[in-house]
């Protein structure tokens, strides 16, 4: 089974490598929201396969807006963002006008970022993998990571109930035993009404939280509840943070694998 | 004085000898000059190719950037700092030679079908050549120039990338403001520094063209070079340095190069330390034959001897005549020593050997050793030399001498 | 012959007859002789250390590689799995020399480890532990946990420096990504079982050795490798080595396939470290031997000089002058040889047992030296080889030799009867 699991250049600063979430791990959670028939009685394991099937076929298209906020400068790009399963993706940013045009293309294990400024694609190296997208608090590596929580972790339910007058399920997430992933422990917290996720958190081996990540303004979009805030925030820099917000996003798009070519990737509009 | 005279005398009578003493003693001299001159040669390149390789004898940096080597730590932070009034500080001190900005990023150097990781350089191309040697001579082209998008590489890494001067890559490093920084950079051309770890992962770039790149502004640079007179003067030069830029920056560090590469100041010192013995080794050689001359001297001219201390000479007087004919010997010594030493090192100097038909390239510490024979020489050796050399002809004489002086005047004369 | 029972007896005698002069010049010549061998073989002993170490940090005295590999560092250039056994076999049927000590078959990538604090870029090496851990000098550097086990499948050593810096503990997850043979990126998970500390940053931030049949699954080499790494006893003897295993290998594999270097070829920078470091042994000794030598011309000239009149009856009584130089010549090469052998035998005796178990330099020498990339050990051991000795009788006979033509020459000129004539 192959990953895609793609580590840091060398010489970029550990600084960009804290920023990452999985970003296919949204994914996955803005889907499960999208069914309404879901039975009481599933296990966590059939519950994620379930996702896991929902997201097989299923394509996407929206725009969006991430504001990153770091020690050192604070930013705002809009994008467009296509997708298909969770082997394709394709990003373009829209604004600001200095970095229009720039893409960049996930397919399958590959990543290629398109630089408009110079017109040429670069496939990412390994050792590029690591490091952030755009800035963000996000890695090239999450972008890309084929494995789906299922494959990659043992799901058991911790926790079923009320907290703060919202019942939710708490999902405990540990990694299986040769699963290539870094994380200790995952758990995140699932609203039963609607499986919306309000957040999960991601433990390193000694216990200790390394990031969090929430969900909010949960909203109907192209036929689907999804949460259109998504933030992510490392522990270590608390005054750190990155937020995604759709602004638009329709299912069911109609693309297929082909979409997801390089030439594609150029391509301005 | 009569001993003065005595002691000459003899040495004139068996010239041959004395000669041949002489020239073993004058040997021994050249021997222990050429050799401590060699072993400072090494240390020299050492520490040279440590320091004024790729960078320079001082660094300046701001007081957090070592060892995160943070892109935004830069000189007086987010606001940089006044550049040519730091340079101008630093290079109105009596010992500095030259100084330097420099830009430092880390980014990927793409020529399309391969893409590498590399650390990337910001340096002045006017200033820069005054203070490290390896853009001096370039393999091939040009220094890049400011504002015509150029960058220099290293050979391995032009190898690796398959690319030459003249050749485009594509540069991208992620900028200070968060952008992606990227453009497009011809090749200008290729260095070659010896050290795999530069040449195969630094790309040189004109200051301005990387501050542009990685969205940093004209005041900020990451480090100030500096160059001085001597290696060695560079410690209190460093110190001096501090306190005069002290005022405009107040976060800033000044080290000198035995504080970031400590293991050859260390080594330096211990080869200094090699110096006296190397010259115990070969004088205590060198003792033993001119004993063994003066022993067989003093021996021939026993009768001599006899006569004079018969005639009221005290054996102290004739000590002195024999230890003063070993001086003598010791001051020729210096003499021929100093003749065929002296325009020996200083022909080797100016133009070392090549000895890279024996071996090739090599690293110490970290620094590049080149196949030359090179010699370093400083009045002090060649002073100390002459001055071991005198008490060496004197000291081995001593116990000759003392023989000398206790020869049985009467039983001499009368038997043979 | 008149030789042994004339000349060589009158030699000897004279320098039985100056006692003083002769064991002081003997003296010279001892410290002299015992100056060079003591040099040469902790020069010896040194080097076979840093060779030692720097063959086993890298790829052995001999390494078996694609031709390409040491330049490109790639996955691509590696040896494929038929090349790998034919290469083994070949390296079997020579253990009979009885002079491989160790080989390890390797495979090396470059790639990144990561763990929740951070990544960095480091040197993946998949070993066989078994054979590794004698191919290796890392074992016994380790400071925390275990090294290699055969037994281990996702097991990591490391290096302090990375343990450090990305927080990790015995036992710590830890996940490798590099590129694989099919040119795609993949990850694997491995637990820390132990980490090294060699005081050379470079190293201790950037070596990770896991199990070979690790590597292999994670880059799906197929059994390939990137090297095999020839470990030989006594160091001098790999390039004989080398080039029977060429030859082996050249009967049924192309030589743009495959390439064997020994370390000479493949580290040149340490093999020019030694050379220098030869090249001032043999300035310094040949300098001293030199001034030596001044010492024994000037006594043996003397003798010749002060004998004129026993020459002259010598030769009175029939002794040709070509004999009575051969006399001074002999006395010069005995008093020389004699005394330099004798330097010899006390400098190894001497060396041996007081110094056999080595000299503890670490006063000295800086902390965490380096050599050409090297890690240097700072108590060295003596090695002592009949070449040498051989070398250094050379030497000593050369001087002796040279010493003594011009008193030889010298002697053969001595006119009878001016040498007889009535004269203190």
């Amino acid at each position: 089974m192959k990953t895609g699991l793609f580590l840091i250049i060398p010489i970029f600063n550990n600084y960009w490598y804290d920023r990452f979430m999985n970003l296919r791990f949204l994914t996955i959670l803005f889907i499960l929201g999208s069914s309404s028939v879901i039975a009481q009685d599933e296990s966590p394991k059939e519950i994620m396969q379930r996702v896991d099937r929902l997201l097989r076929g299923d394509s996407s298209q929206g725009t969006a807006t991430m504001e990153v906020v770091t020690e050192h400068w604070e930013r705002q790009v809009t994008l467009e963002v296509w997708s298909l399963g969770t082997d394709y993706s394709l990003l373009r940013v829209l604004s600001p006008a200095k970095e229009a045009g720039t893409a960049t293309l996930m397919s399958e294990n590959d990543i290629w970022n398109y630089l408009p400024k110079v017109d040429r694609s670069i496939k990412m190296p390994a050792s590029m993998m690591a490091g952030s997208w755009m800035g963000s608090h996000f890695s090239n590596d999450d972008l890309v990571k084929e494995s789906q929580l299922v494959e990659d972790y043992d799901i058991t339910l911790s926790y079923r109930g009320a907290r703060d007058g919202t019942n939710v399920w708490e999902f405990d997430l540990s990694p299986l035993p040769e699963a290539p992933v870094v994380w200790d422990r995952i758990i995140y917290q699932v609203r039963q009404s609607d499986y919306m996720p309000l957040w999960a958190k991601f433990f390193d081996e000694n216990g200790n939280l390394s990031r969090t990540m929430t969900f909010s303004e949960f909203t109907e979009m192209g036929g689907r509840l999804i949460p259109l805030v998504m933030e992510m925030q490392p522990t270590d820099k608390p005054n750190e943070y990155t937020k995604l917000r759709y602004d638009m996003m329709q299912f069911d798009v109609g693309l297929d694998t082909s979409f997801f070519s390089l030439r594609n990737l150029k391509r301005q509009r | 004085m009569t001993w003065q005279r005595l002691g000459w005398r003899n040495l004139q009578r068996n010239y041959k000898r004395t000669l041949i003493t002489a020239a073993g003693l004058s040997f021994s001299y050249f021997a222990v000059v050429l050799l401590v001159g060699w072993m400072s040669g090494i240390t020299a390149e050492l520490v040279e190719n440590a320091t004024g390789l790729s960078g320079g004898q001082i660094e300046i940096h701001a007081s957090d950037y070592r060892p995160d080597r943070s892109l935004y730590d830069t000189i007086g932070g987010r606001d940089g700092t006044d550049v040519s009034r730091l340079l101008r500080q630093v290079t109105d001190d009596p010992v500095v030679i030259s100084a330097t900005p420099r830009v430092y990023a880390a980014g990927l150097i793409s020529s399309g079908d391969t893409t590498s990781a590399g650390m990337l350089w910001g340096i002045d191309p006017n200033r820069e050549p005054t203070v490290s040697r390896f853009l001096q001579n370039l393999e091939s082209g040009h220094i890049p120039r400011p504002s015509h998008n150029e960058i220099a590489i290293g050979i391995e890494m032009a190898r690796q990338l398959n690319v030459t001067t003249g050749d485009e890559l594509v540069i991208v490093a992620p900028g200070a403001d968060g952008s992606t920084g990227n453009d497009l950079f011809t090749v200008s051309g290729t260095f070659r520094t010896g050290l795999t770890r530069l040449d195969a992962t630094v790309g040189v770039f004109a200051l301005e063209d990387l501050q542009l790149l990685v969205a940093l502004n004209r005041a900020r640079i990451h480090e100030v070079a500096v160059a001085v007179t001597l290696p060695s003067v560079a410690d209190e030069t460093a110190l001096r340095l501090a306190s005069s830029t002290q005022a405009d920056n107040p976060a800033i560090k000044v080290a000198s190069w035995t504080e970031f590469s400590p293991q050859i100041e260390e080594y330096r010192v211990l080869v200094e330390g090699m110096h006296i013995i190397l010259f115990g080794i070969v004088f205590f050689v060198a003792a033993f034959g001119v004993a063994n001359t003066m022993l067989m001297a003093t021996h021939e001219r026993r009768r001599e001897f006899a006569v004079m201390l018969a005639l009221g000479i005290t054996p102290r007087t004739l000590i002195l005549t024999v230890l003063y004919e070993a001086f003598s010997v010791g001051l020729i010594a210096v003499v021929i020593g100093s003749t065929v030493t002296f325009p020996t090192m200083i022909w080797l100097h100016n133009a070392p050997l090549d000895m890279s038909w024996l071996y090739k390239d090599m690293t110490f510490f970290g620094s590049l050793v080149t196949p030359t024979f090179r010699v370093e020489y400083d009045v002090g050796t060649w002073i100390q030399g002459g001055l071991g050399l005198l008490m060496t002809s004197v000291l081995a004489a001593l116990y000759p001498a003392i023989r000398a002086s206790r020869i049985p005047p009467a039983d001499t004369l009368s038997g043979l | 012959m008149t030789y042994f029972t004339i000349i060589l007896p009158l030699a000897l005698r004279n320098l039985r007859r100056q006692i003083r002069r002769t064991a002081l010049t003997a003296s010279a010549m001892i410290i002299g002789g015992a100056l060079l061998i003591f040099t040469l073989s902790f020069g010896d002993g040194a080097h076979e250390q840093w060779i030692d170490s720097g063959v086993r940090q890298d790829s052995g005295h001999i390494t078996i590689e694609r031709p390409n590999f040491r330049i490109t560092r790639k996955i691509e250039d590696r040896l494929p799995e038929q090349i790998r056994l034919t290469a083994e076999q070949a390296i079997e049927t020579l253990r009979s020399t009885g002079y491989i000590d160790t080989a390890s078959s390797k495979l090396t990538v470059l790639g990144l480890a990561s763990s929740p604090a951070g990544a960095r870029p480091v040197q993946i090496i998949g070993v066989d532990p078994v054979s590794e851990a004698l191919f290796t000098t890392l074992d016994d550097l380790t400071i925390e946990g275990r090294y290699l086990e055969s037994t281990d499948t996702l097991a990591a050593f490391v290096g302090i420096g990375l343990m450090r810096s990305l927080d990790l503990e015995i036992g710590s997850r830890l996940v490798l990504t590099a590129q694989d043979t099919t040119n795609e990126i993949a990850g694997q998970l491995v637990r820390v079982t132990g980490a090294f500390e060699t005081g050379v940053e470079a190293a201790d931030q950037s070596l990770v050795h896991i199990p070979i049949n690790t590597a292999n699954d994670w880059l799906t080499a197929n059994n390939a490798v990137t090297n095999i790494g020839i470990l030989v006893e006594p160091s001098h003897v790999a390039p004989q080595i080398s080039s029977q295993l060429q030859q082996i290998l050249g009967a049924s594999l192309s030589m743009r396939d495959v390439a064997v270097m020994n370390w000479k070829e493949a580290m040149p920078e340490l093999a020019s470290a030694v050379m220098i470091d030869d090249f001032g042994a043999y300035v310094v000794n040949g300098l001293l031997l030199i001034v030596i030598a001044f010492g024994i011309i000037n006594t043996v000239l003397m003798s010749v000089l002060h004998r004129h009149r026993e020459f002259g009856v010598l030769q009175a009584l029939g002794l040709t002058p070509k004999q009575t130089s051969a006399i001074v010549l002999s006395e010069g090469l005995v008093l020389t040889t004699v005394s330099g052998v004798l330097g010899i035998v006390i400098s190894i005796s001497l060396s041996r047992y007081f110094l056999g178990d080595g000299i503890d330099l670490s006063a000295l020498v800086p902390e965490g030296s380096e050599i050409s990339g090297t890690t240097i050990d700072p108590v060295v051991i003596p090695m002592f080889r009949t070449a040498r000795i051989v070398q250094s009788f050379g030497w000593i006979l050369v001087i002796g030799l040279i010493s003594s033509i011009y008193p030889a020459v010298r002697a053969s000129r001595i006119d009878i009867t001016e040498s007889m004539k009535f004269d203190r």
